[in-house]
């Protein structure tokens, strides 16, 4: 009697075991293929110039911008970085029928655009360089 | 019962355990006591509920812990299957193995001053030596116990865990110790190699080996000095050919593992047996209980392996072996998403000691490398060997969540 069952357990641990790793693996697999590796053709972006890990925050290599990005070191913002010379509310980019405007808010070290510093709302070009703290980003529009 | 078959591991998880314990009683026979039922259905509970706390209270990695507890539960049938009250014992290592992983992570994630402390380890090793010296007690043919009143334990398994934080400490600051020293990474590279001499001594040679791969590797990642490297790499040719020559224990090993056959009535007889239960075991093994797991000396730690393969068969070998891939696997991954250079260090070097442990000791009873005698973490018998992995594996759970810095920490105060 015993033989029978340990004979039939045998097979049914072995189809437990290889259903928790392929469970595991597949868990993993949703895990990887989550992760964000959207196109960027015909989208605007801000791609981060400077390099990623010379950063002692967190930030992204890429920020796909979508009517309205709000940048700032209050967790409310689109782009949270916790660099001290970023204001909570630093600047934001707003489109407008296919145009893209950046506006400072009122940020204590300013928003510089190409170098210099912006006062008003400007207009921003594919190639321009955003400057933020010790943060640059790189304006992309190839529509 | 289709909704627990239902892809979630954790189910799988307790259905496997509850089978597996199923099986055994009806194995034994006579009524169980009632402690022992208390104690297999309180472990089942700890190990379902902590799998499902962990993915509450840790943002880090899911997994880990959950392939770490599938091996144990393999392990702990396979022990109780062979002797009960071995098994018995193992129920309460694991459940000691469990808590002491709570305790790691929460001690390892409140305290931040983990890697100033390269001397107190460097101290602590060796003062782990010294006592293994001097209580040591000969078994199996290494000195590596140490027993004081009724209690026992292996040094080796604790200065293991502490060779790590000394290398992290060491190259997650390497250019203040050069600065300190130009010669720095030579210091590092005798004290490693004392500690494998001293193995050595103890005539411990799996975990010698264990600890230069450890070294070797992370060595190999961080040091900017290309040329220690084929230095270690010579140096440690020279030292195996040398070990050889020198050291009749050594060369038995090698023999033993050129040709076991011929010395099968003694140096050979371990590994012999070993591989004829894989053999008798086939695909699908002889079913729990059917087998003669017990002609293999000390196949409750080192020969665990070829006892599950025979009585569970090749597949739930090779389930092992990917279980353990998988566990490396998330470990590497771990690394590489780890921004403090401290903690990627040290998710790397216990990833490294996982994987290069088990494949040393599996390596070793398949008879693909010569046998050393170390345990397969979490699945062998024996209280140091699961209480030190488990508080690697604490440590590896911390690595796994995003370490704040101290300003973003009092930037998030106010």
């Amino acid at each position: 009697m015993y033989n029978i069952l340990a004979l039939l357990f045998k097979y049914i641990f072995i189809i437990i075991i290889y259903l928790f790793i392929f469970s595991i693996i597949r868990l993993i697999y949703l895990d990887i293929s989550g992760m964000k590796y959207q196109s960027l053709d015909d989208k605007a972006y801000l791609k981060l110039i400077n390099r990623k890990d010379s950063l002692p925050f967190k930030i992204e290599e890429y920020y796909i911008i979508d009517k309205e990005l709000t940048f700032g070191r209050h967790g409310d913002n689109d782009i949270v970085v916790k660099d001290p010379y970023v204001s909570k509310k630093h600047f934001k980019i707003v489109e407008d029928e296919d145009e893209y405007y950046l506006e400072d808010l009122g940020s204590s070290n300013g928003t510089y655009l190409n170098g210099d510093k912006i006062y008003d709302i400007v207009k921003l070009n594919d190639g321009d360089i955003i400057k933020a703290g010790q943060i640059e980003f790189l304006f992309v529009n190839r529509k | 019962m289709k909704r627990l078959l239902s892809q979630s591991p954790r189910n799988l998880l307790f259905l496997f355990q509850v089978l597996g314990i199923t099986l055994l009683l009806i194995n034994k026979g006579r009524a169980t006591d009632r402690l022992t039922l208390g104690i297999v259905a309180g472990l089942i509970l700890v190990i379902y509920l902590s799998n499902y706390i962990l993915t509450k209270i840790s943002k880090g990695d899911n997994y880990i812990f959950l392939i770490t507890t599938m091996l144990a539960s393999i392990g702990i049938i396979m022990i109780y299957r062979i002797n009960e009250g071995l098994g018995i014992k193992q129920l309460v290592w694991i459940s000691m193995g469990i808590i002491l992983f709570f305790f790691t992570y929460f001690i390892v994630k409140k305290i931040r001053i983990w890697e100033k402390l390269s001397y107190i380890y460097l101290i602590g090793a060796y003062f782990l030596f010294l006592i293994t010296f001097i209580f040591g007690d000969k078994r199996h043919g290494a000195i590596n116990w140490v027993n004081i009143g009724n209690f026992s334990f292996q040094p080796s398994e604790i200065i293991k865990v502490l060779l790590i934080f000394i290398l992290s400490s060491y190259y997650s600051n390497k250019e203040r110790w050069k600065e300190f020293n130009k010669y720095s990474s030579y210091y590092l590279m005798g004290i490693v190699y004392s500690f494998i001499a001293l193995l050595f001594l103890q005539r411990d040679l799996g975990t010698a080996m264990l600890f230069y791969i450890i070294f070797a590797a992370i060595q190999f990642i961080y040091e900017d000095d290309r040329k220690l490297i084929f230095i270690n790499i010579a140096l440690i040719v020279v030292f195996g050919i040398l070990g050889y020559l020198l050291f009749d224990h050594v060369k038995i090993r090698f023999q033993a593992w050129i040709n076991p056959w011929r010395y099968i009535e003694r140096q050979g007889y371990q590994i012999t047996q070993s591989l004829f239960a894989i053999a008798e075991g086939g695909f699908f093994g002889k079913g729990l209980g059917l087998g003669h797991p017990d002609f293999i000396p000390v196949v409750y730690t080192d020969f665990i392996f070829s006892a599950i393969c025979e009585e569970m068969g090749i597949f739930t070998g090779i389930g092992i072996i990917m279980l353990f891939m998988i566990f490396v696997y998330r470990g590497f991954k771990i690394a590489i998403a780890q921004r403090n250079e401290f903690y990627r260090i040290l998710a790397l070097g216990i990833s490294i000691l996982f994987g290069a442990q088990s494949f040393i000791i599996l390596g070793g009873v398949i008879k693909m490398i010569p046998l050393t005698g170390l345990t397969l973490p979490f699945i062998s018998y024996g209280g140091s060997s699961i209480l030190s992995s488990f508080t690697a594996l604490g440590i590896l759970q911390v690595c796994s969540e995003e370490i704040k810095s101290k300003e973003e920490l009092d930037e998030a105060g106010d």
